[in-house]
């Protein structure tokens, strides 16, 4: 049984954390390599669409029906609310073929309960260490890892596409990261998205401090499987994006 | 403290009853192998899912001070044992019996908790499990392999059993299943229906200090039964010191 490895993806919206994130995914989940667990965290991904399932909830629906028994005045103690937590936590996750997903759902509102917040982040850990992988699809900002999943990943990839607005917030992310350590990480470093060429991809690499992954390039066949809305776990075996992305995996020594 | 005799009676009753019911051989604790960290099983390892959120369930601790009405070491099985229902989803009522000794109004509630509880100790190699207290429900899962390797209701009974056993004031344990049917699962339910009410209002005399009688939910059961009159006058004194 080998220790879980967990994997944040963050960066600007719109760059393609979604695809990649669904890319490794698949690529893990057909290799057999263990049992995959993807956590939806951005409100305005599409994960779940993306690996082909459907969660019947979020954890923040989870958290939304206990908040309202506590205010209803339900008596539930600490040891009857943790497993309640985890029973509905499980009840959450929409398994697919070789991966579970959870979906955290939109951000708290005002006057949330940091106490169930608190547990509820507890008990993704604690589910999170029943799997082999688990891959994280973030908002733009590693705060939210911290505040709404985890607090300890091993690696932080950073996404972006090969605009300066994209690579400018990739390097803002990984000064806040490295600055706040609001998120505890083993390495930290860049996935290029929409690449035209191997140059440009030197080019971005050198114009930029961070540690170079690896890039994907332009795929008309991952526009083509988002256009119909089909998720990217039916991308075959051969193409580019996909063996860029096993050459990721295994540069991250995640094939290991 | 009677609270739960004649439902034990009732329930007992029924489950004996049915007519898949059988008496399975209780054995010492069952060697089976720990499962450590990981205790979920996943859909692709699934052999048998018993009590899922989407078929009928039941769960439930009921004891009793009258060691007559537990007979020490039975395991009763009504339905398909799990081995025979590979690749299923079945309704899954699981009800511990126990002969309890030295209950009062003061303790009864924690030792309640505690045995409720000791579900989540069991470490069992390919078996899940998943419960909510307040809905008396339990969701197991059981994987392909253990089933293969012969995990059955007398190993998830015993090992219980075992658990259960080691607290001090437990001198006898007797243990029901039924696989058979959601009308015999939703059955029991409706004879246990009382006693969630029960256990919610001993769980809410606990865990507050209002005593506001006249706006309480559960009113009716604490009324009704007097052994929870005795423990809310109990908490009363106390919360008067």
């Amino acid at each position: 049984m080998q220790q879980t490895r967990t994997i944040a993806l963050c960066g600007k919206g719109g760059v393609g954390k979604t695809s990649l994130c669904s890319l490794m995914v698949t690529e893990l989940a057909r290799g057999r390599r263990g049992r995959i667990l993807a956590i939806d965290a951005d409100p305005a991904s599409g994960l779940a669409q993306s690996l082909g399932v459907r969660p019947i909830k979020s954890v923040d629906d989870i958290r939304k029906d206990l908040v309202a028994k506590l205010k209803g005045g339900e008596a539930l103690t600490p040891k009857e609310t943790l497993h309640a937590l985890d029973y509905e936590l499980f009840d959450a996750l929409a398994e697919g073929d070789g991966f579970a997903l959870l979906s955290i759902g939109r951000p708290e509102d005002e006057g949330c309960f940091c106490r169930v917040n608190s547990l509820l982040k507890d008990i993704i850990e604690d589910l999170a260490g029943n799997f082999d992988y688990v891959l994280i699809d973030g908002e733009a900002g590693v705060e939210q890892i911290n505040r709404r999943v985890m607090k300890r990943v091993e690696h932080l990839i950073l996404v972006s596409d090969t605009s300066a607005k994209g690579i400018g917030v990739a390097n803002t992310i990984a000064k806040v990261a490295n600055d706040s350590r609001a998120v505890d990480f083993r390495s930290l470093g860049l996935v290029l998205n929409r690449v035209r060429s191997a140059d440009e991809a030197g080019e971005i690499g050198r114009r930029t401090a961070l540690k170079l992954y690896g890039w994907l390039g332009e795929d008309e066949l991952i526009r083509d499987y988002d256009f119909r809305g089909s998720p990217l776990t039916g991308m075959p075996d051969t193409s580019a994006s996909v063996s860029m992305v096993r050459d990721i995996l295994g540069k991250m020594n995640l094939l290991a | 403290m009677v609270l739960f005799d004649q439902v034990i009676r009732e329930v007992k009753g029924t489950v004996l009853a049915m007519p898949q019911a059988r008496a399975l051989v209780s054995g010492p604790e069952a060697p089976w192998q720990p499962g450590g960290n990981r205790n979920i099983v996943l859909k692709e390892d699934v052999g048998l899912e018993l009590g899922g959120p989407e078929c009928e369930s039941l769960s439930c601790v009921l004891w009793t001070n009258d060691l007559s009405l537990v007979s020490d070491g039975a395991i009763t099985l009504a339905g398909p044992d799990f081995s025979e229902c590979m690749g299923e989803q079945r309704p899954f009522a699981r009800i511990v019996l126990a002969g309890v000794e030295g209950f009062t109004e003061d303790n009864a509630c924690e030792r309640h908790t505690e045995l409720d509880l000791v579900r989540y100790d069991l470490d069992l190699k390919g078996f899940m499990i998943r419960a909510v207290s307040r809905r008396m429900n339990e969701w197991c899962r059981i994987s392909r392999s253990a089933l293969r390797d012969g995990f059955s209701a007398q190993v998830l009974g015993s090992s219980l059993m075992g658990l259960m056993g080691r607290k001090p004031y437990v001198r006898s344990l007797e243990m029901l299943f039924v696989t058979s049917c959601a009308g015999d699962v939703a059955r029991l339910k409706d004879l246990t229906s009382h006693t969630a009410r029960v256990i919610a209002a001993m769980s809410k005399m606990a865990g507050e200090m209002s005593f506001d009688c006249g706006e309480c939910e559960y009113q009716d059961v604490c009324d009704d039964a007097t052994d929870l009159k005795k423990m809310r006058k109990s908490i009363m004194r106390k919360g008067r010191r």
